[in-house]
């Protein structure tokens, strides 16, 4: 067996004066896609964080392709690993085409503007994205859907091989939830990429992924193939509430609820 | 959006720069002709080469403060992802006026003052950054709380140090309280002069990491960016042309919140291309309100600063009003 593209063993964070990763272990293939469980301050977040380089980690170790991420440069890092954080507030306008290009920031030399090359690129991952037409318009003024996919076309832009995405999914319509989800698979398979995909949704996770990293206060307590890892075990211990398979789907218990509204 | 191409902008920008200049220039307590002036033969052409010889410093003056402080409040609203970002508003320029009145009160040399008001600028921004840190992170409320607070905590200072100064020294702390071009000499325009091209110099080389922080510091830092050394970098930067605007011209309020403002509305918001406007439109900018200064009431002089704030504060109010 090769070794996996990301290694981590007892990765630690802190998030001001609270630990945020208590003794992470994850190890993820090449071209593996990840969903990554876990309730409300399990340290999701957190590790997707320390893998793109927003935080550091405070002690364990975590290697990205044999080698310790904290000792790569930083833009050599993002020219290989794209973060998608789940919600950003822009202040002031930009054009979604300026906002792509940002995905090229780590490849360009700096200070010259970006070459024809670099928007080639932008238009072409806006295309796969289906926002080409987006280009000129405010990034401000997008709907939510619109804005997950500029920002999944900046990492295309990006041209990484890995993908880490916040909570992509959080507050999309079905509709868009949809679009966005085929999207990524779409580029998913066609770039073969690595994907970490932090989410709420335990059903998204039992249909696209192929394993599933789960994660409890800080700390891993189970990992592998999908159907390994999500199991009414290890979701009830997980989550602090029990759950119950019921035709192929996951569901918690409510003594309050009317039955079948509480699927998660 | 559309935003004018960065040649032509930029060529319009410095246009209007030359001709608020020229208009400022000519204008004040006594009217000075350009046409005499060039003409240069007589009574008309020695008086204008007089007028000429105490005017231009100042306009000079006014012209590199204006830069200063346009460009220190540009860079610092593209850092803090925040439009009510300006080194009055955050308490810079007041720590610039205890550093340069400090500098004063022992007896410093006028030359070395840009030096103490930097060390004061420095102080104020990091006290504020640490006094509006909550959870690692710089919090826009918090920021400009901060600024409020250490703006009154520098008043205080400089009320306390007027009192105890005494003759010419107190006279120059009320120049720093007020802000005032009054005292341009040809040496103040040439000492200043470098300090706004290091400035522009240091933030143009961060326009590129500037940009990226325009969706966030995490975002950034995705991007590859070292944003602990970019915040530093800038801070000290807007800190410097803080420092050496106020020590020659004293606290000038709201060209650094007014310029950056309007630069964008006109060119787009991609600092690589931005920064430099800010330079050439916040000199227009202070020239012209100095200008207004010198000929509303002459031969008496309104305070320039309440040129710029009668034009800040309604700003202000109104970005106040929009800002989520």
């Amino acid at each position: 067996m090769t070794a996996a593209l990301i290694e981590a063993r007892g990765l630690l964070a802190r998030y001001g004066p609270s630990l945020a990763l208590d003794g992470l272990d994850a190890s993820i293939p090449a071209g593996d896609l990840v969903a990554v469980l876990g309730e409300n301050g399990s340290g999701k977040s957190s590790f997707l964080k320390v893998l793109a380089r927003v935080l550091p980690a405070t002690g364990g170790e975590l290697t990205f392709d044999g080698r310790p991420l904290a000792e790569t440069p930083r833009r050599a890092t993002a020219r290989r690993i794209a973060y998608v954080p789940q919600s950003v507030d822009l202040v002031f306008p930009i054009r979604c085409l300026d906002l792509v290009l940002q995905g090229r920031a780590p490849h360009g030399n700096g200070f010259v503007a970006e070459t024809p090359g670099d928007r080639r690129r932008a238009l072409e991952a806006m295309r796969a994205c289906d926002v080409e037409g987006l280009a000129d318009r405010d990034a401000k003024a997008l709907s939510g859907g619109e804005r997950r996919r500029v920002f999944l076309a900046r990492a295309l832009a990006q041209e990484a091989e890995v993908w880490l995405l916040d909570e992509p999914t959080a507050g999309l319509d079905p509709r868009h939830r949809l679009e966005f989800l085929e999207t990524l698979w779409r580029a998913h398979q066609d770039r073969r990429t690595t994907v970490l995909i932090v989410t709420h949704e335990i059903g998204l996770a039992a249909s696209l992924a192929t394993s599933v990293l789960l994660l409890k206060a800080g700390r891993t307590i189970a990992r592998g193939a999908r159907t390994d890892v999500l199991t009414a075990e290890n979701l009830g211990r997980a989550f602090g509430t029990p759950f119950e398979r019921r035709g192929g789907r996951f569901e918690v218990r409510s003594e309050v609820l009317p039955s079948s509204t509480s699927e998660p | 959006m559309k935003a004018l191409s960065r040649g032509p902008a930029l060529a319009a920008g410095a246009l209007l720069l030359a001709a608020v200049l020229a208009i400022a220039f000519s204008v004040g307590g006594v009217h000075l002709s350009l046409a005499d002036l060039a003409a240069g033969t007589g009574e008309a052409g020695q008086t204008a080469r007089m007028l000429a010889a105490l005017r231009l410093p100042r306009v000079l003056l006014a012209a590199l403060v204006g830069a200063c402080l346009a460009l220190a409040g540009a860079a610092l609203q593209a850092l803090l992802k925040n439009p009510l970002a300006d080194p009055f508003l955050l308490g810079t320029s007041g720590g610039a006026a205890v550093g340069a009145a400090c500098a004063a009160l022992v007896g410093a040399s006028p030359l070395v003052s840009p030096a103490f008001a930097f060390v004061g600028a420095t102080a104020a921004s990091l006290g504020v950054a640490a006094l509006a840190r909550r959870g690692g992170r710089l919090d826009l409320e918090r920021l400009l709380l901060a600024g409020l607070i250490a703006n009154a905590f520098f008043s205080a200072l400089l009320l306390a140090a007027f009192s105890i100064a005494s003759g010419e020294a107190s006279r120059t702390m009320l120049f720093w309280m007020m802000g005032s071009l009054s005292d341009a000499t040809p040496g103040k325009v040439a000492a200043l002069g470098p300090y706004v091209l290091a400035g522009l110099a240091v933030l143009l080389g961060a326009a590129p990491r500037l940009n990226l922080f325009a969706v966030g510091e995490e975002s950034a830092a995705a991007l590859g960016v070292d944003t602990e050394r970019t915040k530093r970098v800038v801070f000290l930067a807007a800190s410097l042309l803080t420092g050496a605007a106020v020590a020659f011209a004293g606290v000038i309020g709201f060209v650094g919140l007014l310029v950056p403002h309007g630069v964008r509305a006109v060119a787009g918001n991609d600092q690589r291309t931005l920064l430099p406007r800010p330079a050439l439109a916040g000199a227009a900018l202070l020239v012209a309100a100095d200008a207004v200064s010198r000929a509303a009431l002459a031969p008496a002089e309104l305070p320039i600063g309440a040129i710029t704030a009668a034009l800040g504060a309604p700003l202000f109010a109104w970005l106040l009003l929009r800002t989520p």
